[in-house]
């Protein structure tokens, strides 16, 4: 897992996007996004239905390839990269619903990913034993701790309650060993109860692995408690980028996406 | 943390150690599964063909009994791909009937040693699967599933007419005389002894070997970490990919790996029959296998040999049945029974899938686990 949170103002960029475009037929759907997310920061993005935020998310996961346009990790273009290896570079992503591997147990889950971070996208290894990848199933134990779950290793996914299926969710991308979590609206769906264990999660997660954060949310309590800074696109575009101080109180946030409501 | 019920001994159930959850752990290990099918497979062919009453009842004979293994070992391969990474193949008749005739050309144009021939014909199964599972899974689902059933017909329309001097066209592959096992022993002839009552021929030791390895090796995959990336690939590929895992190469591999089982099945079909019909290319082969994995219980190791035993019983040994009586009378109760044997087949395929949809190995798992439920087995 990456250590330690730098201070943040001179910290280098994890991520970045320059002048990221999509265009699907004639509808712009990102428009000349470029965000700079530094390491150990929590970044939100949110913004009106349409805006463009899954599309964002898409495109850094790889799962849509921008009209025009940069992506730069650690220091490196990964607009060639598929998905899997965009995974390896150390980006994971927490999806809307709670996307798991609903047939295995959650120890099997969390063992998945695990396997995917300590052996690499692929390997020859079809005649190994399971039980001599001691340091998969150590990961995996460490990564179920944390997000709750170890008492539950042995049970069978589907059968979680909605609210641990998430949880679960949140722990197989841990499990990647990510430098960088994209979580895309990870309350969505979720009780309030769930909403806060999930959002006391995201609070611990933060605090223990220093882990740098992507957040993309509807819920405003959430994204204005957890991050560091937020952005916000409308139409596709960046209308504003600050502390949740300077979101709060900008007139034109309140205008576009609030609908003026006073927060 | 949110979870009260977190405690720090890593999740683990410490249990008493009941004498079943103790049989349980040792069923599990590794070495106990493949002994078990060596037993299975050494008892087979006396109970099946000889035993007394049993084998009466029964009217198993030899031939038939090879013949099971070599498709259980075709059904074993042929599930990791259906039941454990979810591709339905519908050509794997390509890899069956590509071994066949592999190791039958081979056999009749370079060397007829039956090792010699399981060997080239598996060699050329898994060139095979290589290529055509890199053509095929650029598609999923049913296009998937299409794509294998048309690049099988296509093989078997080739060897049918344009590959012909090769293959023998309509007529199949005859002319084959499967040499001595390492120069010294003849496949046909019975073992010796004690051996011979128990197994019969050498070619049923032969095939029993190769039988009891596909098991131990699909045992091992499934216990690797494949075991594990193929069902996360069945349960939700997308995820997998997220995870960081080369989706694309692991199904490729799956694919692979069950045409390697699938060529060493069909090698032995050759040394088991001394020809190759040119049927063994059809998509009506493709389809059996498929029956046969359903039909025994996919997403099981042995689920699907005992499909195979059964659909090939219903084949051979129901189809010559001239007259169901009741057991031990001689009331009549349907006359030539045996030629409704597609029918019965159906009807048996139906009434499985209805009553137990994880096949018969389902069924069988399920009712374990009751009586292992009352008499306090401790699961996990």
């Amino acid at each position: 897992m990456s250590s330690g949170s730098e201070s943040r103002s001179d910290a280098p960029s994890l991520l970045e996007t320059r002048g990221l475009v999509k265009e699907f037929g004639g509808l712009v759907a990102t428009d000349d996004v470029s965000i700079d997310v530094k390491r150990g920061e929590r970044v939100s993005v949110i913004g009106p239905n349409g805006a463009g935020k899954s599309t964002l998310i898409n495109l850094i996961t790889r799962r849509l390839d921008p009209t025009a346009g940069d992506i730069v990790f650690k220091g490196d273009s990964i607009v060639n990269l598929k998905p899997h290896q965009v995974v390896q570079r150390g980006i994971s992503k927490s999806f809307q619903t709670a996307s798991i591997f609903p047939d295995l147990t959650v120890m099997e889950n969390a063992e998945i990913a695990a396997l995917a971070a300590e052996n690499g996208e692929f390997g020859f290894n079809f005649l190994t034993h399971r039980d001599k990848l001691t340091s998969v199933h150590e990961l995996a134990e460490n990564t179920l701790e944390s997000v709750g779950l170890l008492s539950r290793a042995g049970t069978t996914a589907a059968d979680l309650p909605y609210g641990d299926k998430r949880r679960l969710e949140i722990g197989i991308a841990l499990a990647a060993e990510p430098d960088l979590l994209l979580m895309d609206e990870p309350t969505a769906g979720m009780s309030p109860e769930e909403t806060q264990a999930t959002v006391d999660l995201i609070e611990e997660v933060k605090e223990e692995l220093g882990l740098t954060f992507v957040l993309v949310e509807h819920d405003m309590e959430i994204v204005f408690s957890v991050s560091d800074r937020i952005v916000v696109l409308n139409r596709g575009r960046v209308i504003a980028e600050g502390t949740p101080d300077e979101i709060r109180g900008n007139p034109d946030v309140q205008e576009a996406y609030l609908g003026g409501v006073e927060l | 943390m949110s979870d009260p019920n977190t405690t720090s001994d890593g999740g683990t159930v410490v249990a008493d150690e009941s004498l079943v959850s103790r049989w349980e752990r040792i069923r599990e290990r590794e070495a106990t599964v493949v002994g078990l099918t060596a037993i299975a497979v050494a008892l087979f062919p006396w109970l099946f063909a000889r035993a007394p009453v049993v084998s009466d009842v029964l009217l198993g004979y030899q031939s038939l009994a090879t013949l099971i293994l070599i498709w259980g070992i075709f059904a074993v391969g042929f599930d990791l791909l259906l039941g454990y990474t979810g591709l339905l193949s519908f050509g794997h008749a390509a890899f069956w009937g590509g071994a066949a005739y592999a190791a039958g050309v081979v056999a009749n144009n370079v060397s007829a040693d039956p090792i010699v021939m399981v060997v080239s014909g598996t060699l050329f199964a898994v060139l095979l699967a290589w290529l055509l599972g890199f053509l095929s899974l650029r598609r999923g689902g049913i296009y998937f599933s299409i794509l294998t059933l048309a690049f099988a017909q296509m093989l078997y329309y080739m060897s049918a007419a344009p590959l012909a001097f090769l293959t023998g066209g309509e007529n199949g592959l005859t002319g084959i005389t499967v040499t001595p096992l390492f120069g010294l022993f003849h496949l046909e002839s019975d073992l010796p002894t004690f051996a011979g009552e128990l197994l019969g021929t050498w070619l049923y030791l032969f095939v029993g070997v190769f039988a009891v390895l596909a098991v131990a090796a699909a045992y091992r995959i499934l216990n690797s970490p494949y075991g594990m990336v193929f069902r996360a690939i069945r349960e939700n590929e997308q995820r997998a990919e997220f995870v960081g895992l080369n989706v694309w190469r692991y199904k490729l591999m799956a694919f692979i790996i069950s045409g390697a089982f699938a060529g060493v099945a069909g090698s032995l079909f050759t040394i088991h029959g001394s020809y190759v019909p040119l049927q063994s290319l059809y998509w009506t082969e493709s389809g059996e296998i498929v029956i046969m994995s359903v039909l025994g219980g996919t997403a099981s190791l042995f689920g699907p040999i005992i499909g195979a035993g059964l659909y090939l019983y219903v084949e051979n040994i129901v189809s010559g049945v001239q007259q169901l009586t009741v057991p031990f009378t001689d009331i009549v109760l349907v006359n030539d029974f045996g030629t409704y044997w597609h029918l019965l087949l159906g009807l048996v395929f139906v009434v499985v899938i209805w009553v137990a949809p994880r096949g018969i190995w389902g069924a069988i798992s399920d009712v374990r686990e009751f009586v292992w439920d009352r008499v306090g087995g401790d699961r996990r």
